[in-house]
């Protein structure tokens, strides 16, 4: 069949693609933190996936960003390493406003590996004592960016190389989705005609979405692990989905107390379909009354438009296919097996 | 579906619970016992720990005495309505008098638990009406619910399980209005949550209707 050669064509796609496309370089802290205004400081700025010494130190531009309008521009740049670049920066002795301290933003322009940027980089706190200096804060503004658009995936702090889970934690979900929602349809196929064979069908789809679910489940734990902190943090998605989940276990509970296959397969899918409709509002009216640790969370139950970027697409939408086609694979094959079984028990 | 036969049909429910008063008198103990065994165990607590036991108490009330409402009655009789009315009407029938026994039950829970444990609600309206919303909720997804279990042989067991997650999007929207009844929490578009709750149970009722004459036919 032509759509399990594609889905196994799709997915060693992802895997290779997802996995071995490298990160776009980023800078993963700068050291000191904190400074005062009038102060001059040298600074090291650490990136990830940097190659500095491909250019000349003159051709790098190093700036500590507040806004638009407002930017220290570093001077006296050094290579260090691969990694580690070192600039001298002096901070005007006022403040872009009226406040006791300000977080900039470091911005490195580099012409081989181009733009990469540290939001809330360093604090600067307001001298009192010094209230002078030459330095203001608009001398050179952030312009002439290299900006690159090579096939590499974004860099964002605290996921770091964990980006990579978008591809395989998000479309277990998709495929949970459109195989439970064929578990509904033959279940309603089942009540206007009741023949076994859709009842398998039913059972079968579940069963394979409620896979998809806990393979879901436990990529999202392994990721919260690494993001947040910990795989479990009371997060109103990850209940809802512990919830979605205990509502398929039932439903097998339920397949099973009958003495009477047929009787079992009609209440079974009745519950399907109940239990379905009642995900709905588990699953996208819930979540937006409560604040999640999810992108997205605030009103929005899925991804928002800046979380993903072109290259990702590119990984990202062959993946749900792929992972979906496998999940009516698997289906497929738990369907036929069942099949196969009920005949030699005499059920069919 | 006819007013006449609804009216009928609600009239034999109040009858049997009447003729059956030993059934309603052991939910009421049970709602008492609870909240007497909740009280002893937690003593005074603070308002948002009040409103978690309370619909706690709530909901293993509201299960007990709705998985009655079609396991009391035996196939034979079933059988006999199934000749006599439709399908929709009886479950209509089951649903108000459901809500109503679960607005009388939560009732009799808050004044017991409100007299031992205190009652720390601001908004009593809001509060009253959280109530009404909750018992309506939790009776048409129970009745639902029961209506399958009841064909089962484990079925307390199947209720349970079959129910909890179903119910649990009502449960969190009634405790988040009732945590604003008691300002636990500040909210003064709340009435988003009442939409949203109205919303769930309108979908669950459409579905009730749709699915309810599949369980019927035995």
């Amino acid at each position: 069949m032509w759509w399990k050669t594609l889905s196994v064509i799709l997915l060693l796609y992802v895997i290779t693609t997802g996995l071995l496309v490298p990160l776009k370089p980023g800078i993963t802290h700068v050291t000191p933190e904190t400074f005062k205004t009038g102060q001059t400081a040298e600074i090291q700025f650490h990136g990830y996936n940097t190659f500095y010494s491909r250019s000349a130190a003159s051709d790098i531009r190093i700036w500590l960003e507040y806004d638009s309008l407002h930017a220290v521009a570093g001077q006296n740049i050094r290579i260090l390493s691969d990694t580690t670049l070192s600039a001298a920066f002096t901070f005007p002795a006022r403040l872009p406003r009226p406040t006791t301290s300000v977080m900039l933003n470091a911005i490195i322009d580099h012409p081989a590996d181009g733009v990469s940027l540290l939001p809330g980089a360093i604090e600067v706190a307001l001298d009192t004592a010094a209230p002078s200096g030459a330095a203001s804060w608009n001398q050179t503004p952030v312009s002439q960016l290299h900006i690159k658009s090579d096939f590499t995936f974004p860099y964002r702090n605290v996921i770091y190389e964990s980006i990579r889970n978008t591809y395989f934690h998000v479309p277990m979900w998709f495929a949970l989705m459109f195989l439970f929602i064929a578990s509904v349809v033959y279940s309603v196929r089942y009540l206007y005609h009741p023949q076994p064979d859709f009842d398998r069908r039913a059972a079968g789809y579940a069963e394979t979405g409620l896979l998809f679910g806990g393979l879901g489940l436990v990529t999202g734990m392994l990721w919260a692990h690494f993001a947040w902190g910990a795989a479990w943090s009371n997060d109103i998605k990850q209940l809802m989905t512990a919830v979605a989940l205990l509502i398929y276990l039932a439903y097998f509970i339920l397949r099973r107390s009958f003495d009477e296959p047929e009787k079992g397969a009609r209440l079974a899918a009745v519950y399907n379909v109940f239990a379905f409709a009642s995900l709905i509002p588990l699953l996208y009216i819930v979540p937006r009354m409560f604040a999640s640790l999810h992108p997205g969370a605030t009103g929005n139950p899925a991804f928002g438009s800046e979380d993903l970027d072109n290259t990702m697409r590119l990984v990202f939408y062959p993946s749900i296919i792929g992972f979906t086609l496998l999940g009516f694979w698997v289906a497929e094959l738990r369907i036929r097996f069942q099949r196969v079984a009920d005949k030699a028990m005499g059920l069919d | 579906m006819n007013l006449n036969m609804l009216f009928t049909l609600l009239r034999k429910e109040f009858l049997l619970e009447f003729r059956q008063r030993y059934a309603i008198s052991g939910i009421v103990l049970y709602v008492f016992s609870m909240v007497f065994v909740v009280y002893i165990s937690s003593v005074r607590v603070q308002p948002p720990v009040w409103n978690v036991l309370f619909w706690l108490i709530v909901l293993f009330a509201s299960i007990n005495a709705v998985v009655k409402s079609f396991v009391q009655e035996s196939g034979a009789r079933q059988l006999y309505y199934y000749q006599l009315a439709d399908p929709a009407t009886l479950l209509l029938a089951k649903i108000i008098y459901n809500t109503l026994l679960l607005l009388v039950l939560s009732s009799l829970a808050f004044g017991a638990y409100s007299v031992v444990a205190g009652n720390p609600v601001k908004d009593p309206g809001l509060f009253a009406l959280v109530l009404l919303l909750g018992s309506l909720g939790f009776s048409i997804a129970f009745t639902f619910i029961a209506s399958i279990a009841a064909k089962a042989n484990n079925s307390a067991t199947l209720m349970a399980i079959l129910s909890f997650p179903v119910v649990l999007p009502i449960l969190l929207t009634l405790v988040r209005l009732s945590q604003i009844a008691l300002r636990v929490i500040q909210d003064t578009s709340y009435q988003r949550d009442i939409i949203n709750l109205l919303a769930i149970d309108a979908i669950l009722i459409t579905l009730t209707f749709v699915l309810f004459p599949f369980i019927w036919k035995d």
